[in-house]
């Protein structure tokens, strides 16, 4: 999976709008939305508020854990463990990059916030690396992460999976009697 | 302690603040590092007027209306009082002033300044200003001398000098004070205060005391110390008798000194031990405000009258005494900008003060009961030893918290004081959906349409127009010159109004952006001395209601239309399509309620008043916090209390609560502020405000959507939940009624599904009591639903009476135990007998139908026990007919319906069937005639069966004549299957009817044979030979149940069975021949058609050789008159033949009928063993059916 398609699945996330428009409910596969009335809060996919939003017809509600306050208590969380900590959103990622890219207007604080975001990604990333290190290194058979976002599992996974087969590879080449088909 | 200290209150930003009076002690003025004067109603004023005067502000003083402050711009600034607007500067330093002060007539301010510099300025021309250089550190404190001769200043080079005014030279100088090098590490203010009114002594704090020195001889006088104090003293202030002086120290200690006996009297300690930088003593003398470095504002209240009895009895009772005429005057004092106004707390209103606790904002009812408890307790104990006078005192001062020591402090002083209902001060106009006036950047309006947002800060006097949708007109961005204060936004306009001043006219300016030609404002002037004071806008036209009690229309273009005058001063209006809704001033309320009035005027073409100014009701000690229409156009208004109370049309124009926003809030400080109200969908659109009334503009407020919910009981319950639930749904679908009334076009969607909502409602809460076998309760829901879903209700209700009383359906008991039981009981077995195939018994059925009815009209009188014995007395004469006790009156129960009480009703109560059989013909020749008449040929192919039909059609028409709702109640099952269209042709018999052209004129007659399964055989008597053409039942509700709520493959796995069900059912229709000729007569009600044309078939021949010229209704005629001559006997065998005589086709349809009952039965077994106790799930059974 690319980070396009992880982007694609977090766009299904609902996020609260404010439309100017006035429009009956519509009816989508993926399930019924509206009715959008204008000044009204109204939940809808975040791809859809985007959509919307690139058109000025509406105005994005930030979810309620983008707030500065918020992202900062997970940041020191973040940093004290050594374990990952449960972020609000499975998509906290993806949705930050969205919404403050479309409409950082709407979200108070937005340039903290996109700070605030980077710094907890770079802790995880930081502590996933470290991990993915140590596993490697003690030689484990096995390893839980827990609280991992798609995103993240997706930074490493190709990466991780490949090196391993690499040293796979390269532990059985050095291994006598098993180099012979070279 | 008697002084009571309270508790400290957030003020300002953290860092040095100072305190003042105004001159009449109504307001607290307090200034702060912050840069703003905030102006405080009293100590819980949650909305003080905040005036912003600069960056920082080092010190405040007011008098005569002017307040000083000195800011960091090292000026000294004059902004006018209340008002706050800048008033010039007074003068000027190289840094910062220090302390501002007034001399004691206010023509003098006198300021030091950190230049090293003392100025004294006249307030009303501010180039007299002289100058005292002497000091060589900054300056930290001034004061005038009452009689404006010498100026005393400290500074922190330890001196504190002396200078006489009027030459600017030193008169005396002490170095008592440390030095420092600047204020901030200066350890004391070092605040200096002249005694007031003598002016003998000048206080001066230094260190741990306070020293006194005489103004005479420039000597020290005495000390003034107390062991409390452990840190350096900061302020001194004199109270205005200048018998005491009261101190505040670093350490956050304040004292109070008797001056004369050099005796501390009291001695307070600020809640947190913060620095004490600002004393101010109010000018009565009863408390003390002061605040501290951390930017809090506090309050020591009664102070003055704890003094010792010896010295201060008559200043104490003095002040007070002042202090209650002040607050009275406070209390009519109308000009002064107290008035309520729209960010008034409860504890603000000056009223509440006398007449409340302190705590009032706790529990409204404390105050209420604990007065007169406490004055009974009085004259209880003491009836005999107090003389009135002191009585009277009792009451009296609860204000200060002294009330308890005053009557016995002085008892001997009596004071006439009237101790009845206080009257409220008047709320003022308001417009809803705004914010308060005095705010910087606030609403104007928000409502549904839009949000109009006023600036009015240093930079921007402007308003900016918002719509929720941006379809109606793009945002808008006005410069507000005129200074418009009040807003209200429509569909098409945009209305503003300004109040007028001295100078310039009220104005209205009306931006009517859906104007089509060019100009699309316009400007009104209201006549001199008039000010707008609300103003709303409707469907083309716009109200104003000014100040001079009179309402202005005006057309949305600009055009003046009617004018009429108001009964009081108008606190708000709202508009919605033609309506204009007006609350005003009816009278004086008491003890801090309102008396409002309402008015509600239809405009547009049918103009009236709907209301007339009665009252409005509101919470008790509210005032009214929004009103409008909801987006349907029901008036609406909200409480301060935050009840929610909607117009009810249907129950003469009563206000009903419809919710409490209070209820959704976390805490007591927090509140919602209400944006809009709509019906359908049922929202309450607001504004959740945390720990105010009204949301700030910044950052953007979302909106939130509240339920509804009436205050009904038990609302824990399911019962009080529905019942609920029910009258909200009734309540909030008012509006379609009002609607249609009123000429708009209305969802009829919405309405028949708010119809459906609310009988199902009825239904749910039908089957609860069925559940609960409270049948009265039954009864009575009924009377409430429709004609359909009462069928319904009976149709549950036979049926959970039969799962659930299972032995009951062993009716051997009979007739005696069938007495005993309730009317609806008996409603309810009638019902399934009703259901009941058997046609054996159907003829007694009905009988006890016709019962049933009977019955039920009693019941609808009311009367139950009357009716009941009636009832019995029906039974037992019933009970003689043949038959009737044998009474397997429920069999097995088999509800396919049955026209049973149809036949019955019809048979008693109106025209017979049989009559209309008979008459058929006869119409149908008259039609012939008309269509001769007409030039017709009757004969002609189109033409066979018009007569027929149209003699059917018209017999069902007029067939209702006779029918009375009651019937129409209990037979609604049946009619409801009779009153098919008896034109439509179905699609099934389609074909064969416009090929063959068969008189269709049993259609009716069809309907309700095959409602009881017998299938009529028409085929073969007609001349067509065509069979005839059968009107397919609209599907039976309850097989189609059956197959829904049972297993389908019964009527499958049973196929076999049905054959002798079949050969049963023949069986069963032998039976009758047996019965006596009114049982006959029955069955020919049914199927009349079958044995008549068999027998006019057959005996055509006969007719037309006897009378060969005969025409076809003629000869039907003379057929009928001789088929009346046969006997019963021959008659039934025509019917049997026309029985035997049934295609196969039909056959099979009787077969399907029987299958329902075999499932029926089966539905039986099954009902029995399923638990009844979900009635939601029953309901929506019944429902399923529609």
């Amino acid at each position: 999976m690319d980070p396009a398609e992880v982007e694609f699945l977090a766009e299904k996330e609902m996020v609260k709008i404010i439309p100017n428009f006035s429009l009956d409910k519509i009816y989508l596969i993926g399930g019924d939305l509206g009715p959008f009335n204008p000044g009204l809060p109204v939940e809808v996919p975040v791809w859809l508020a985007l959509n919307l939003k690139q058109r000025q017809k509406c105005r994005i509600v930030p979810p309620e854990w983008m707030d500065t306050d918020k992202l900062e208590e997970i940041r020191e969380q973040e940093r004290k463990l050594d374990t990952f900590t449960p972020i609000p959103s499975p998509y906290y990622m993806e949705l930050a990059k969205l919404l403050l890219n479309h409409s950082a207007d709407n979200i108070p604080k937005a340039d903290e916030i996109r700070t605030l975001v980077k710094d907890i990604w770079d802790t995880r990333v930081a502590k996933l690396r470290l991990s993915a290190d140590s596993f490697i290194s003690q030689q484990e058979a096995h390893a839980q992460l827990d609280n991992l976002t798609l995103m993240e599992i997706n930074t490493t996974r190709s990466f991780l999976l490949d090196s391993l087969n690499y040293m796979y590879k390269l532990r059985s080449n050095l291994q006598p009697g098993r180099s012979q088909d070279y | 302690m008697p002084c009571e200290r309270k508790p400290m209150r957030y003020g300002h930003s953290e860092g040095h603040t100072d305190v003042c009076f105004d001159d009449k002690g109504k307001c607290i003025v307090t200034c702060g590092s912050d840069g703003d004067v905030r102006i405080w109603e009293s100590l819980d004023d949650d909305d003080p007027k905040s005036i912003n005067v600069g960056e920082k502000v080092y010190s405040v003083a007011l008098k005569n209306g002017k307040l000083v402050t000195a800011v960091s711009n090292n000026t000294v600034q004059i902004h006018t009082f209340p008002e706050g607007d800048p008033d010039g500067i007074l003068t000027r330093f190289t840094t910062n002033a220090n302390h501002v002060t007034f001399n004691s007539s206010g023509s003098r301010v006198a300021a030091g300044s950190s230049d090293f510099i003392v100025k004294i300025v006249e307030v009303v021309d501010s180039s007299q200003q002289k100058t005292l250089r002497g000091h060589d550190a900054p300056v930290l404190s001034v004061a005038l001398d009452t009689s404006d001769e010498f100026l005393a200043s400290s500074s922190c080079d330890g001196s504190v000098t002396v200078w006489s005014i009027e030459s600017q030279t030193q008169v005396a100088q002490w170095k008592i004070l440390q030095k420092s090098s600047d204020v901030s590490n200066a350890k004391s203010l070092c605040r200096l205060a002249w005694q007031p009114h003598s002016g003998k002594l000048l206080a001066v704090p230094v260190d741990l005391t306070v020293q006194l020195y005489d103004r005479n001889t420039w000597t020290h006088v005495s000390t003034l110390c107390d062991d409390l104090i452990t840190q350096v003293v900061n302020v001194v202030v004199w109270s205005p008798c200048g018998k005491f002086l009261a101190a505040g120290t670093v350490g956050g200690n304040l004292l109070i000194w008797d001056v004369e006996a050099k005796l501390c009297i009291e001695r307070q300690k600020h809640e947190k031990g913060f620095t004490v930088c600002g004393m101010a003593w109010h000018p009565s003398g009863g408390r003390i405000a002061y605040t501290d470095t951390e930017g809090c504002l506090g309050l020591l209240e009664g102070v003055s009258s704890s003094s010792p009895p010896s010295s201060s009895t008559v200043q104490s009772t003095k002040a007070t005494a002042a202090k209650e005429k002040n607050d009275y005057d406070d209390l009519f004092d109308e000009d002064d900008d107290r008035m309520l106004d729209e960010g008034m707390s409860d504890s603000r209103s000056p009223v509440k003060k006398p007449i409340m606790e302190e705590d009032d904002d706790d529990d409204d009812l404390m105050p209420a009961t604990g007065k007169p408890r406490n004055r009974g307790s009085f004259l209880d104990d003491d009836d005999n030893s107090q003389d009135p006078g002191s009585v009277k005192l009792d009451g009296v001062p609860e204000e200060d918290g002294s009330s308890a020591i005053l009557p016995a402090v002085g008892p001997a002083v009596s004071r006439p004081v009237y101790e009845g209902p206080m009257p409220t001060q008047p709320q003022r106009a308001f417009q809803a959906g705004s914010t308060p006036v005095h705010l910087m950047h606030r609403f104007m309006v928000w409502n549904s349409v839009g949000i109009v947002r006023g600036y009015n800060d240093d930079q921007d006097n402007a308003i900016d127009v918002e719509f929720h949708d941006t379809a109606i007109h793009h945002a808008m961005h006005l410069t507000n010159t005129l200074g418009h204060t009040m807003a209200d936004l429509s569909q098409e306009a945009v209305l503003l109004a300004c109040e007028g001043t001295d100078e310039l006219a009220s104005k209205i300016q009306c931006l009517h952006f859906s104007c089509w030609d060019t100009h699309k404002d316009w400007i009104v002037d209201l006549p001199k001395g008039e000010d707008v004071c609300a103003l709303c806008l409707g469907q083309g036209w716009a109200a104003v209601a000014t100040s001079a009690l009179m309402v202005r229309l005006f057309s949305i273009g600009g055009v003046q239309k009617e004018i009429f005058s108001l009964p009081g001063a108008v606190v708000c209006m709202a508009g919605h399509g033609e309506q204009l809704l007006i609350m005003y001033h009816r009278g004086t309320g008491f003890d801090g309620d309102q008396a409002l009035g309402v008015q509600l005027l239809q405009l547009g073409s049918k103009r009236r008043q709907v209301i007339h100014g009665e009252p409005l009701p509101l919470s008790r000690k509210s005032y009214l916090a929004w009103m409008g229409f909801t987006a349907e156009g029901t008036p609406c208004c909200i409480d301060s209390e935050g009840v929610v109370r909607m117009l009810n049309r249907t129950v003469g124009n009563t206000w009903t609560p419809v919710c409490n926003t209070r209820d959704s809030c976390k805490s007591k400080s927090d509140h919602y502020w209400v944006v809009g109200v709509h019906e359908n969908p049922q929202q309450l659109r607001c504004i959740p405000c945390k720990g105010s009334r009204f949301p700030p503009t910044l950052p953007r407020p979302a909106v939130a959507v509240l339920p509804f919910n009436l205050p009904y009981c038990q609302t824990t319950t399911e019962k009080g939940q529905m019942e609920e639930q029910y009258w909200r749904s009734m309540l909030f679908h008012n509006h379609y009624s009002f609607l249609s009334s009123s000429g708009y076009e209305i969802d009829s969607e919405g309405q028949s599904q708010a119809e459906k909502e609310q009988q199902e409602l009825l239904m749910k809460m039908f089957a609860l009591s069925c559940k609960l076998e409270r049948e009265f309760r039954c009864v009575e829901l009924a009377e409430m639903m429709t004609h359909s879903v009462v069928t319904l209700a009976i149709r549950y209700a036979s049926r959970s009476r039969l799962f659930k009383d299972k032995e009951m359906d062993v009716i051997k008991q009979g007739m005696g135990r069938f007495r005993t039981l309730s009317a609806e009981e008996r409603l309810n077995w009638t019902e399934r007998a009703k259901g009941d195939s058997d046609p054996k018994k159907r003829k007694r059925e009905d009988e006890g139908q016709a019962i049933m009815e009977r019955s039920k009209q009693k019941q609808m009188n009311q009367n139950e026990n009357e009716a009941d014995s009636a009832i019995n007395g029906k039974f037992d004469g019933r009970v003689k007919i043949p038959g009737w006790s044998a009474g397997g009156a429920a069999g097995t129960p088999s509800t396919a319906p049955s026209s049973s009480v149809m036949e019955s009703w019809r048979e008693e109560r109106t025209r017979s069937l049989e009559d209309n059989e008979m008459s058929l013909p006869s119409i149908a020749a008259a039609y012939t005639t008309i269509l001769r008449g007409l030039g017709e040929d009757p004969q002609r192919q189109g033409l066979l069966k018009t007569p027929w039909r149209a003699a059917t059609a018209m017999q069902f028409f007029t067939k209702g004549y006779q029918e009375k709702i009651i019937e129409l109640c209990l037979c609604v099952t049946v009619s409801r299957e009779v009153r098919v269209n008896p034109f439509k042709v179905s699609g099934a018999g389609k074909p064969s009817s416009s090929s063959a052209g068969q008189p269709r004129t049993t259609s009716v007659l069809d309907s309700m044979t095959m409602s009881s399964r017998k299938p009529t055989p028409l085929g073969g008597t007609s001349k067509q030979g065509k069979a005839p053409v059968l009107k397919p039942l609209a599907p039976k509700p309850k097989s189609k149940t059956q197959a829904t709520l049972l297993q389908m493959s019964a009527s499958k796995g049973n196929s076999k069975k049905l054959v002798d069900s079949q050969t049963e059912a023949e069986k069963v229709k032998a039976a009758p021949a047996a019965t006596p000729p009114a049982s006959v007569e029955n069955i020919e009600n049914r199927k009349p058609k079958t044995g008549f044309q068999l027998w006019l078939e057959d005996n055509r021949k006969s007719i037309l050789a006897d009378n060969p010229d005969f025409e076809e209704m003629d000869v039907i005629k003379q057929g009928m008159g001789r088929f009346r001559t046969l006997s019963a006997e021959e008659r039934l065998n025509w019917t049997e033949r026309a029985k035997g005589d049934s295609d196969p086709k039909k056959r099979k349809r009787e077969d399907e009928g029987q299958v329902n009952d075999q499932m029926e039965s089966d539905e039986g077994s099954a009902k029995k063993k399923k638990p009844l106790d979900t009635s939601a799930k029953l309901s929506a059974f019944a429902f399923n059916k529609e």
